[in-house]
């Protein structure tokens, strides 16, 4: 077996984490984001001979939105729904079947309480506010790395996170939760 | 400062840090007296604080899935090249006044070819057996030696089995498998269901028993495969023998 895709993997397995942030919020109603993780690295060896190697993060970031946007187009079903995850799921720890490394049950119930309603909330910002701050906030992106994913101006994209994140942060509270200390 | 919304953009200029000292020196001191845009600025970093809720590392065993789907694609890419006649480019190339020279290159390249089977058979007496393994019955064998024994096994005869991580789904030589992973009796299985009955690798035991059934053993993995309506093929690092008794444990299709 030829080691291109060796190659492949040690060039892109360290940004897993951060496709799958992406994926997660966008993927459509019935779509897995562990699916769309592994189509995005299937379509990504296809295009790697052909890769210039500029930004391999960005570059997974755009193909995993485009695959998402195919498979959204194919199901008819619009992208980029804050999927409506179980609890459990939601919850921003790891999990261990020994016991070891799972919190305290009130900390799970309250943090898994608070990323429910922030999904909700972020569903309710327009879409281009909502990409991108899940590309910068919630992926780690940085700003130059979003505009070249969207094809947009750096500025257009600090814009566009700012008033999202103030509109975020006042459905937060109009719902009662708060986020960040002054 | 006047025009608050105007300078919007200009504050998440001041935020990302992208303005010079000056300009910053200026906002730095504008918030100080300017409640709105100090209320401007607590709002974005609360907004970012509570995105970064949503957080959540990739789950485990999705990197291993990931590589497997991506090695299956390289086994399908190198497999899939179009295949040549034998002989059709050297015929190209061939010139009278060089058939002399092609021949003798043709002799030694056979000589070397033989040297070599006969190192590859009196090396590896399983090699040429190993490659003739089915593509699908190859894959579903490296997924189940891939999948991580369990940290502390609980060797619990009665324990019902219980299912680890997600279902994979690959396509290997043109047959579609779904995979699912089981823990029994301190062992993690992995039970591959497809459509399409998975061949018989060579060296494998057609069950005594009559019908579909087959076992085999492919390096540290025993192989039991029960082929009807649809096939489903259990893979487990266990002795072959225990094999068939774990798998009539198993929720199969």
């Amino acid at each position: 077996m030829s080691g291109d895709h060796r190659a492949f993997l040690d060039a892109t397995l360290p940004y897993l984490d951060v496709v799958y942030q992406v994926a997660r919020h966008a993927a459509g109603d019935g779509q897995e984001p562990e699916d769309l993780v592994q189509e995005t690295y299937l379509r990504a060896y296809a295009a790697f001979g052909s890769y210039r190697g500029e930004n391999t993060r960005a570059w997974l970031a755009t193909i995993c939105m485009n695959v998402a946007r195919s498979e959204a187009r194919r199901r008819r079903r619009r992208p980029w729904e804050v999927p409506a995850r179980s609890l459990l799921d939601a919850l921003p720890v790891a999990r261990a079947d020994d016991g070891e490394g799972v919190p305290d049950v009130a900390d799970v119930v309250i943090a898994g309480l608070d990323a429910q309603a922030v999904s909700r909330c972020l569903a309710l910002l327009p879409k281009p506010q909502r990409v991108c701050i899940v590309l910068m906030d919630v992926a780690g992106y940085t700003a130059r790395e979003t505009a070249q994913v969207l094809g947009c101006p750096r500025g257009t994209v600090l814009a566009r996170v700012h008033r999202g994140r103030r509109r975020l942060a006042r459905l937060l509270a109009e719902a009662g939760v708060s986020h960040g200390r002054p | 400062m006047d025009g608050h919304d105007r300078d919007h953009r200009l504050l998440a200029g001041f935020l990302a840090g992208d303005l010079d000292p000056a300009a910053a020196r200026r906002w730095d001191e504008h918030l100080l007296a300017c409640e709105q845009c100090w209320r401007t600025v607590r709002e974005d970093r609360s907004g970012r604080q509570a995105a970064q809720v949503l957080r959540q590392p990739a789950p485990p065993g999705l990197a291993d899935r990931v590589a497997f789907a991506v090695e299956i694609a390289a086994a399908g890419r190198s497999a899939g090249r179009p295949w040549r006649r034998p002989g059709a480019r050297s015929r190209r190339l061939v010139r009278p006044g060089n058939r002399l020279g092609w021949q003798r290159i043709a002799g030694a390249g056979v000589l070397v070819a033989g040297l070599a089977v006969t190192l590859a058979v009196l090396l590896f007496p399983g090699g040429p057996q190993t490659r003739s393994v089915p593509a699908a019955v190859a894959a579903v064998a490296r997924y189940a030696q891939a999948v991580p024994s369990p940290a502390h096994p609980h060797p619990d005869g009665q324990a019902a089995p219980v299912e680890v991580g997600r279902p994979v789904t690959v396509t290997a030589g043109g047959q579609q498998i779904v995979m699912r992973t089981w823990r029994l009796a301190g062992v993690q299985a992995v039970v591959a269901v497809s459509g399409q009955p998975f061949r018989m690798p060579p060296g494998a035991t057609r069950d005594s028993g009559g019908g579909m059934a087959w076992s085999a053993r492919l390096g540290r993995v025993s192989l039991y495969c029960l082929n009807g309506r649809t096939s489903e093929l259990v893979a487990a690092p266990v002795p072959i023998a225990e094999l068939e008794a774990l798998a009539a444990r198993l929720p199969l299709a």
